[in-house]
């Protein structure tokens, strides 16, 4: 007994021209189920970092013996190689013989043995390519800067060729969502919302970020539950930060990309600058030290003075960098701590005064030139 | 807002989701603030709107075209209480047939008509800081009055209108001009009798309230690393149009007169720099001043004016200084001699000259022909392995700059001297 049943997946662009209809202008390809048995359930899982696993449930009403099923998706995107079809009961007593797959077709062939007359449900998974995903996030931050309402959208945007009626969508982060997405159509839903998440602002200076020397404002977000998050990674994703004005609105201050951020990591977005904080660097001295024939050391004053113009007090990291073999001077002076991150450079930190009163940070070392 | 290209659509969801839109209301703006960045080319809209709910799902279509509407950006929020207890944001939905719509599914558990709130990001509208000085006859005052303009060129008519400019510099990670999908037709201008209509209904309301039309007053206010300024009432700024409001004028802030020789910068003369703070001291100090062009001009006496020059001045913050180059000024003249070269120490290896030392004295004649008492601040810079002598008093301005500053009273003349050693070659310490 050889029972044939067909599935497809075909584009209503194929489907048209298979059938000779003249077409006005390019029909847009669509998952189209031709013949039974219908799609039961259907997940579109983005855990992994590129790839979307599109699973759906189908039951198929199978003949003792054995039984042929074609699958079919013209006009879609799915990876052949990555189809994966078996009955949704582990225990069943159905089993795969064999899959074919005809020349120069976008389609296979199952043999399926029963050992009975049965309806049995499978499950076919399979990657899809073309279906875009991205996350974005608004930040509400609140009047004083101390607390800040993070809300992460995710938006799905299809362009695999199929379409869905009714797709259960899984984020990253397990977050599930119903949605029926047509081809060509995009979806942004509201995933996660974290209220009174704790921020801190830093003002830093590091031409490495800003060639011209100006001050920059970033706030950074611990991914930790002790700050209000934490409950999962943080997804790359562009975030638009507003704050609330005390007069019942908001004002948009600026957006960063915010990095993939793991549980317990940074996520350092950078606002803009701060007009307020003025930095005027000047190279004291830059004397030439220890001639050896044609070699020497130099012993260099970088200064930096600073004045803070706002109405409080703020503390301002600047990130320094000497290249080559070289020692910080004792007689260094105007920082409150500092810390040398690696061969290169040091990062200081230094109270800068309300109110334009000026701080004088002098950075004293010493370039060696040892052979 | 008869020019208005969003428009809102609400339908009732058909259960099957069907692609057409049955069209419920169309409803008018009931209000609209514009927020207005200087460093970016970005506003930020928020308009009100009420709009009827039925339960259940409902659907709300937004569409922009041709406006340079940013669609990543366009936001749906109940306003208030009972609209956000009543209301929730099911997804956004941007429909594959049209890049310039979208559609929120809006489930509602109490119909009604609620007031929301649409915000969104489009370019084209800017606005700028100018600023006007009249410097007293003797360079003592000056008369300061700042303006902001705001011009729009969004594709999109702005009528009554709350303004809100940003005075800052927000960091943009992608520019809403290339998120806004440009190329979708400029703007429409709108017809000239019917802006001055406009303008008269403006004027008219104002007359009534108070007999007299007064410049409208900007507040300032500061939110983290910016200001906003908040112009009075509402503004109406027609696509293509550009609008000037004063937002601050103050008269007779004292002036200090520096001329600065710095000749890397500026050329072997003085330049003349007007400076004055921004602070209490000088009548200001309430609030930064945004970067802008200042235009300046001289009380020529008789009430006329002369012109100065023009020039673009950077952000000034709050008790910072404002320093206004006002370029070469040969009142004030600057005579400079070499009056001695001496070589020594001379060091020779295989008869060849290796190394020496070059002693140069200079004197420097200061004239300051104006009536009026001036700063001179000299600034001297040389390169190598140096000594800077002279007993006309100096400081270490940076490791190869040394400055020299005094006053001259009106006619006075100063001679100022100096020595420079500079060791070469093998005399390098």
């Amino acid at each position: 007994m050889n029972k044939r049943l067909i599935f497809t997946l075909a584009g209503a662009a194929l489907v048209a021209s298979a059938i000779g209809i003249a077409q006005p202008e390019p029909a847009q390809a669509r998952i189209k189920l031709a013949t039974l048995p219908d799609k039961e359930a259907v997940v579109v899982r983005f855990d992994h970092a590129s790839q979307v696993l599109v699973e759906e449930e189908r039951t198929i009403s199978l003949q003792k013996g054995v039984n042929t099923v074609d699958f079919s998706w013209a006009g879609t995107n799915i990876d052949k190689g990555s189809i994966v079809f078996r009955p949704v009961d582990g225990a069943s007593k159905v089993e795969i013989l064999s899959t074919s797959y005809p020349p120069g077709e976008a389609a296979l062939t199952w043999a399926i043995s029963s050992p009975d007359a049965r309806s049995e449900k499978f499950r076919l998974s399979y990657l899809m390519a073309n279906i875009q995903r991205e996350t974005d996030y608004r930040a509400i931050v609140s009047n004083d800067e101390s607390t800040l309402t993070f809300k992460h959208y995710f938006k799905i945007r299809n362009w695999s060729g199929g379409h869905f009626d009714s797709a259960d969508f899984i984020t990253r982060d397990g977050k599930t969502f119903e949605k029926a997405l047509d081809q060509g159509e995009a979806k942004r839903v509201l995933v996660n919302k974290w209220d009174k998440v704790k921020l801190t602002k830093e003002y830093t200076y590091d031409l490495t970020r800003q060639y011209e020397g100006k001050v920059m404002t970033d706030y950074v977000l611990k991914n930790t539950k002790e700050m209000g998050l934490g409950g999962i990674p943080l997804e790359y994703g562009k975030v638009r930060i507003y704050q609330d004005d005390g007069k019942g609105t908001t004002a948009f201050t600026g957006e960063d990309w915010g990095q993939f951020t793991p549980i317990g990591d940074d996520m350092r977005l950078n606002i803009g600058i701060a007009q307020d904080i003025k930095v005027e660097y000047k190279k004291m001295t830059n004397d030439i030290e220890n001639r050896r024939g044609n070699v020497y050391d130099t012993n260099e004053v970088d200064e930096y003075e600073i004045k803070n113009f706002k109405d409080s007090e703020a503390t301002l990291t600047l990130v320094l960098r000497v290249q080559g073999e070289w020692e910080m001077q004792k007689d260094s002076s105007g920082y409150e701590s500092f810390e040398r991150i690696d061969n290169e450079t040091i990062k200081f930190k230094v109270k800068c005064p309300a109110k334009g009163t000026p701080v004088k940070l002098k950075f004293h070392y010493k370039r060696l030139n040892n052979w | 807002m008869k020019f208005l290209i969003p428009i809102l659509a609400l339908a009732l969801l058909a259960p099957a989701l069907s692609a057409k839109e049955e069209l419920v209301t169309l409803p008018e703006r009931d209000s609209v603030q514009l927020t207005i960045y200087n460093s970016e080319d970005l506003t930020l809209v928020r308009e009100r709107r009420t709009l009827t709910f039925k339960d259940g799902e409902n659907r709300i279509q937004f569409s922009w075209a041709n406006t340079l509407i940013d669609p990543t950006s366009v936001e749906f929020q109940p306003v208030g209480k009972d609209a956000q207890a009543a209301l929730e944001i099911l997804d956004t939905s941007y429909p594959a047939e049209s890049n310039q719509m979208l559609i929120w599914t809006v489930s509602c558990n109490k119909a009604a008509g609620y007031e929301v709130e649409i915000s969104y990001f489009t370019s084209g509208i800017s606005w700028q800081a100018e600023y006007t000085g009249v410097v007293s006859a003797k360079d003592d005052a000056v008369d300061f009055t700042a303006y902001v303009t705001v011009s729009n060129h969004s594709g999109e008519d702005y009528e009554n209108a709350q303004v809100r400019l940003v005075v800052g510099v927000i960091h943009l990670v992608e520019r809403i001009v290339d998120l806004a999908q440009p190329g979708q037709g400029g703007g429409r201008g709108m017809p000239q009798d019917r802006w001055r209509g406009l303008e008269e209904e403006a004027a008219k309301g104002e007359a009534q309230s108070n007999g007299m039309a007064r410049p409208k007053e900007i507040q300032k206010a500061g939110l983290s690393e910016y200001y906003i300024y908040t112009v009075g009432g509402t503004e109406t700024i027609p696509n293509s149009w550009s609008k000037r409001l004063r937002s601050l004028e103050v008269k007779g802030i004292p002036l200090k007169t520096v001329y600065r020789l710095q000749p890397d910068k500026f050329g072997p003369y003085f330049t003349k720099v007007l400076e004055f703070k921004n602070d209490e001291e000088h009548k200001l100090g309430k609030e930064p001043l945004p970067d802008g062009v200042i235009r300046l001009y001289k009380d020529a006496g008789e009430g006329r004016l002369s012109w100065l020059g023009i020039l673009a001045s950077k952000y000034i913050p709050k008790g910072d200084e404002v320093k206004i180059n006002i370029g070469p000024d040969a009142e004030c003249t600057l005579k400079t001699k070499r009056t001695g070269l001496t070589k020594k120490d001379l060091a020779f290896r295989l008869n060849r000259i290796v190394g020496w030392t070059t002693v140069q004295e200079f004197e420097l004649v200061v004239t300051n022909f104006r009536e009026i008492e001036v700063e001179v601040e000299i600034h001297q810079s040389f390169q190598g392995d140096f000594d800077f002598e002279s007993e006309d008093g100096f400081e270490k301005h940076d490791a190869d700059t040394r400055k020299i500053v005094f006053t001259l009273k009106p006619g006075e003349k100063r001679t100022i001297t100096y020595t420079v050693t500079t060791r070469s070659g093998t005399n390098v310490k």
